[in-house]
């Protein structure tokens, strides 16, 4: 019995007996996380049924003939370079700056509206060409329904980000001034990059 | 109340950080265009990706700052990945070339 209460106690002391986070993060931030990974999930779902379609078609268009890789690659410094300016912005918010923190929300937007523009540049050109969701001029029609939907849905991350972080900037700017808030955002805007990098390697260059 | 994480990252290791990520994404961009074999360029462009993504999550993403249960749940989505792959995977690798159609 008395070890019992001993147990308990050592419980309640504990990480897990209520009252402190188990994970040692705000819950906001934690539930940022959880989002992330469930929504990492969805791309890898769509990572692998591409993989999948590409294994069983008997030809897929080479990439590099078929895209412009420059826009490409200069796409993905753009987003690399978004990324690192938002972690700039996250440690000027730790420190207490929101001056600065603003400064580099507003350049991580025109980073995410620059990829935007490209990203709307690239399906114009590609659908002029031809390109739908059911055919294309290159091969298996499946090439360009994983382009438009990968890329698309990616697409889609990125102009959310945008929302966000100009939401995050505005209050800043208001005054309305969370470092957590900041801090959620940039890790949406990092994920957003991250599900970039796979992109980029098995879309365009594998 | 929950405990939170004192720690900054000096803006120089945010701009080493990006320049590595822009140093691999060259490197990626190598390996696309270079004359190997298929399958090696396969593993060699897992392998830069997964370095990219793992200095993103730590450094940009303060991963390396938080604690080990919450890294560690991070990782789920690559381990449910591996294992959807490896269920749907074989299933390419006979003659399976009936469940697409070519235009």
């Amino acid at each position: 019995m008395e070890s019992s209460l001993a147990e308990q106690q050592r419980i309640l002391a504990s990480d897990w007996g209520g009252g402190k986070s188990p994970f040692g993060t705000s819950w906001s931030k934690f539930m940022m996380w959880i989002f992330i990974i469930s929504d990492a999930l969805t791309f890898a779902a769509f990572l692998i049924g591409y993989g999948f379609m590409r294994s069983i078609s008997p030809e897929w268009p080479k990439q590099t003939e078929v895209f412009n890789m420059v826009l490409i690659t200069f796409m993905t410094f753009i987003l690399i370079s978004s990324s690192a300016v938002m972690a700039m912005a996250v440690g000027a918010a730790r420190a207490r700056n929101p001056k600065l923190a603003f400064q580099f929300l507003v350049l991580t937007i025109v980073g995410g509206l620059i990829f935007l523009g490209c990203q709307a540049f690239e399906w114009t050109h590609l659908i002029e060409e031809g390109a739908r969701l059911t055919h294309n001029p290159w091969g298996v029609p499946q090439f360009a329904a994983a382009f438009f939907v990968i890329t698309g849905f990616h697409g889609f991350h990125v102009f959310s980000g945008v929302t966000i972080l100009a939401v995050v900037a505005i209050r800043a700017a208001m005054g309305k001034y969370s470092g957590d808030q900041v801090e959620n955002a940039g890790l949406y805007w990092h994920f957003v990059d991250v599900v970039w990098v796979f992109v980029f390697a098995f879309f365009y260059l594998l | 109340m929950a405990e939170q994480h004192e720690h900054s990252i000096t803006y120089k290791t945010y701009l080493l950080t990006w320049f590595w990520l822009l140093v691999l994404t060259g490197l990626a961009l190598g390996l696309g265009y270079a004359p190997i074999n298929e399958r090696l360029k396969a593993l060699l462009l897992v392998c830069t990706t997964l370095a990219k993504i793992l200095v993103i999550a730590a450094i940009f993403m303060h991963l390396r700052y938080e604690r080990i249960n919450l890294i560690l749940i991070t990782f789920a989505p690559l381990i449910l990945a591996v294992i959807l792959f490896s269920f749907t995977f074989p299933e390419t690798l006979g003659n399976a070339t009936h469940l697409i159609r070519v235009r």
